[in-house]
């Protein structure tokens, strides 16, 4: 088992355990991020996070595997196998685990192994030693067995961090619980899209707090516009791994344009290389408008939708699986909180779990629904 | 037919930070390759941009200097290309909001006073260098000067000679390097220049194709290059003979010509977006007055105050105002020899001529200015006397010789003491009897044939106004 989820196993003398996907820098250790590119990168910085967490007297368990630089995919089926993350912490081998679930693997696998998977607002957790994927996105999650432990865990890892910039000046945090009653809102548009098993879990954990009706806006779009910035970011963030400096390099080049089309051609998997091509097309001068601009625009718009939606509502839940099985529509669920920062909980309600999402800085708000149900036994 | 030629340029100074623009490895000139990186600067995943304060002071300061508008939020963008030097694979600079906008700067030439535009200044970062070997066919790369902070001036197409250039050039160097912006060293590369120049018939309004000259490591290779492009433009015209393209052309100093780069076909496309990983700056008017504050003194300012307050003469405050170099020079020796005048005197003389002979620019001499003062204190009193002086400089320049301990060890103190010379005089004139009767013939040069005399046999030690007076005595 610990082959199967982990990419780098650590020895551990106590349950105090955490993991880490591969994308996140333990100094002296490997940091493959899931990619032939990085195979032996031996990070010479420690993340943030795990000072925080070694400070406050875990262990670490090891590095859990990820897909390729954890970003989100079209072409391969990343819903087919567990995240290391979900598998290890569902197994025992570990406390807990952060990863950056910009794909929304984590936030859907999570619940059906009967853990949670806590989401934080954008800039609530340092990102410095996390191998960027899309960094308007990129942020670390906790995914755990009890929402009290991944609270607890959360208050640990979250505060400014001036290695990264977009960390909010809180130095620190603590969460409890809200006290209910909540306003609950339920996307009309997205149950009508959401697999049966999936709607009924939202369906019978609204009915039992009660939830109003909403239509969430832009939703058919959202996996275009997630697609067009998360390409846009990820072939930026990629354009490093070039063979020049560190990571892989192809053995096969004569001049400067073979060393970097052979050593990319060979070190990344059809995906990245489709984002990075993607990535390309919709920066170029002539797209830019007409893709990457149009989608900041929709973001923006999303953004001031989600503010209208939380002066009525203390959360909104959604499913976490569409009836059509495509990856890439299926984003369109994970997308709303991702970019809009906001946080979000996926938790192991009915058969296959469920989402809420709550304004931006609110996760006491998600805290507080979450331990309403546990005890009221849902 | 006469011809107009049209130029706008894009200068890039790199500034004077203690440190890199997003991270803390040290932004000096001239480390051991490679010594200044680290994992950010290298492009390691992982590390995130910390902006550097100091640089976006200093370019407030750029800002000011050059009359422009500050702009209250910045933002930074990515700039994409693949290149062996840039570890990102991308620059971080500024392309929707950058720091500054239309300001102007005021230039002189012989034509008189011009105000050239300022289209923009913003900030970025530099990129590393790469280093060929020849004989293995391979390349190096060496960081030290990635992520360097820079600001890039961007001129209006407002230049219309290279005189105006030149005088451009010399005016920011000038302000920057006094206020501390830059030490804009053309050689060093941290100031360097590139020429968008086209050229239309005069008194059209239509402008010709446009080239851009890169590779522009010095002034002269500056009035070189525009003086070939021009050239090239007007033949290309009247002739034909060769078709204008709207191209990117490197000047190579050695055969003094220019030559083609890229066109706007494979202009790369930099696919810039806003960069995410740095929020918006705000710069607030009390920030800006601080900075404002903490401007140390400009070239004209300090021109004021060494005509005004120190009677130096316009032409003397002109050129030690000239250099920051010089200026810096002046105001340290002033701190041991409270004699303006006599100081730049030294400066403008003699330092000067002994730089000229060393061939070293007035930007880059070296000097010890305690050392300095005391050469000139020991001729102000009439230690040493003047001619000894230049040569002790000579030697504080070269090998920065303590003048003191060198003056006495090989014992060039003056020799004043009366009765000593005039014996000395009284045998000179005893051994040119011819000599003296062309000076009673009213011959006056006659006295410096006896005064290179009495020098001869003193080692250049005697007082030359005690010989002097003695001279006259004797021979009338």
């Amino acid at each position: 088992m610990d082959r199967e989820f982990f990419a780098s196993r650590y020895e551990t003398k106590t349950d105090n355990s955490f993991a880490l996907d591969d994308n996140i820098m333990v100094r002296g250790g490997l940091t493959t991020a899931g990619s032939k590119m990085l195979q032996n990168f031996v990070s010479p910085l420690q993340a943030t996070v795990v000072d925080r967490l070694l400070d406050a007297g875990m262990e670490l368990a090891g590095k859990t595997k990820i897909d390729e630089l954890a970003i989100p995919t079209v072409s391969e089926d990343i819903f087919a196998t567990l995240s290391g993350a979900a598998g290890a912490v569902s197994e025992g081998l570990c406390r807990i685990a952060l990863c950056n679930d910009v794909s929304g693997k984590n936030r859907r696998q999570a619940p059906a192994k009967g853990l949670y998977y806590i989401h934080p607002t954008y800039g609530t957790v340092s990102r410095f030693g996390l191998v960027p994927a899309v960094s308007s996105m990129d942020q670390l999650g906790v995914v755990c067995r009890d929402i009290d432990d991944g609270f607890n865990v959360l208050g640990i890892i979250a505060g400014h961090d001036e290695k990264d910039f977009t960390t909010f000046p809180e130095k620190s945090y603590s969460y409890a619980p809200k006290e209910g009653p909540f306003r609950i809102g339920i996307p009309v548009n997205v149950m009508e899209a959401a697999d049966e098993e999936s709607g009924n879990s939202v369906n019978e954990f609204a009915g039992r707090l009660g939830a109003e009706k909403f239509e969430l806006k832009y939703f058919e779009v959202l996996p275009q516009v997630m697609y067009i910035l998360s390409c846009a970011e990820i072939g930026n963030n990629t354009s490093r791994y070039d063979g020049i400096k560190f990571g892989y390099r192809t053995e096969n080049y004569s001049g400067l344009n073979d060393l970097y089309t052979n050593t990319r051609t060979e070190g990344f998997r059809p995906d990245m290389k489709l984002a990075t091509i993607i990535g390309a097309f919709v920066l170029s001068k002539k797209n830019y408008e007409a893709y990457y601009l149009k989608s900041m625009k929709i973001r923006r718009l999303l953004r001031e939708h989600a503010d209208e939606l939380f002066s009525r509502f203390d959360a909104v839940v959604m499913p976490l699986r569409l009836k059509d099985p495509e990856p890439y529509r299926n984003m369109a669920l994970y997308a709303f909180a991702t970019l809009c920062g906001l946080p979000s909980v996926s938790i192991p309600f009915g058969s296959c779990g469920l989402q809420l999402i709550a304004q931006a800085r609110n996760e006491n708000i998600l805290y507080g629904i979450c331990k309403g149900a546990v005890k009221d036994g849902i | 037919m006469e011809y107009e030629v049209v130029m706008g340029l894009e200068v890039h100074v790199e500034l004077a930070t203690e440190s890199k623009l997003f991270c803390s490895c040290s932004a000096k000139f001239g480390a051991e390759a490679n010594e200044n990186v680290c994992p950010a600067c290298a492009g390691m995943p992982g590390m995130l941009p910390a902006v550097n304060k100091r640089a976006i002071e200093l370019g407030i300061i750029a800002g000011l200097l050059t009359n422009c508008e500050i702009t209250r939020t910045i933002t930074f963008d990515k700039k994409n290309y693949f290149y062996p030097d840039l570890p990102t694979g991308y620059q971080i600079t500024q392309l929707y909001a950058p720091i500054c906008r239309n300001g102007f700067v005021e230039i002189e030439t012989g034509a008189g006073k011009k105000k050239i535009r300022i289209k923009q200044i913003h900030i970025e970062e530099d990129a590393g260098k790469l280093v060929h070997d020849y004989r293995t066919g391979s390349s190096l790369v060496d960081f030290n000067r990635a992520g360097v902070p820079l600001v890039e001036i961007v001129s209006q197409p407002d230049f219309r000679s290279s005189d105006e250039v030149i005088a451009y050039l010399e005016k920011l160097r000038a302000l920057f390097s006094f206020a501390g912006v830059s030490d804009c060293r053309m050689q060093e590369g941290s100031m360097r220049c590139d020429v968008n120049i086209s050229v239309r018939k005069a008194g059209s309004k239509e402008l010709g194709v446009r080239t851009e000259i890169k590779n522009l490591n010095s002034l002269k290779a500056i009035a070189r290059a525009i003086e070939y492009e021009t050239d090239r433009h007007i033949s290309a015209i009247e002739t034909g003979c060769e078709e204008l393209v709207q191209e990117t052309r490197r000047w190579d100093d050695n055969s003094g010509e220019t030559y083609p780069m890229r066109n706007k076909e494979d202009a790369t496309d930099y696919r810039y977006f806003p960069n995410p990983e740095i929020l918006p700056v705000h710069i607030s008017e009390e920030w800006i007055s601080e900075v404002k504050s903490g401007i140390p003194e400009l070239p004209h300012e300090k021109y004021e105050r060494l005509t005004k307050e120190y009677g130096l003469s316009d032409y003397d405050s002109k050129l030690i105002t000239g250099s920051k170099n010089i200026s810096d020079i002046f105001d340290r020796t002033m701190e041991y020899v409270n004699n303006p005048k006599e100081v730049a005197n030294w400066i403008i003389g003699d330092l000067a001529s002994i730089a000229r002979e060393e061939n070293v620019p007035g930007d880059e001499i070296r000097i010890d200015c305690e050392k300095f003062g005391k050469v000139i204190k020991m001729v102000e009193n009439r230690v040493i006397n003047r001619t000894i002086g230049k040569k002790v400089l000579q030697l504080v320049f070269r090998e920065d010789m303590d003048p003191e301990i060198y003056v006495r060890e090989n014992r060039l103190g003056m020799i004043a003491d009366t009765g000593y010379l005039e014996d000395l005089v009284r045998e000179v004139i005893a051994a040119n009897e011819k000599s003296v009767l062309e000076y009673k013939a009213g011959n006056q040069k006659v006295i410096s044939f006896f005064m290179g005399q009495i020098m001869k046999r003193t080692q250049g030690k005697a007082d030359p106004a005690a010989v002097n007076s003695i001279l006259k005595k004797m021979l009338s």
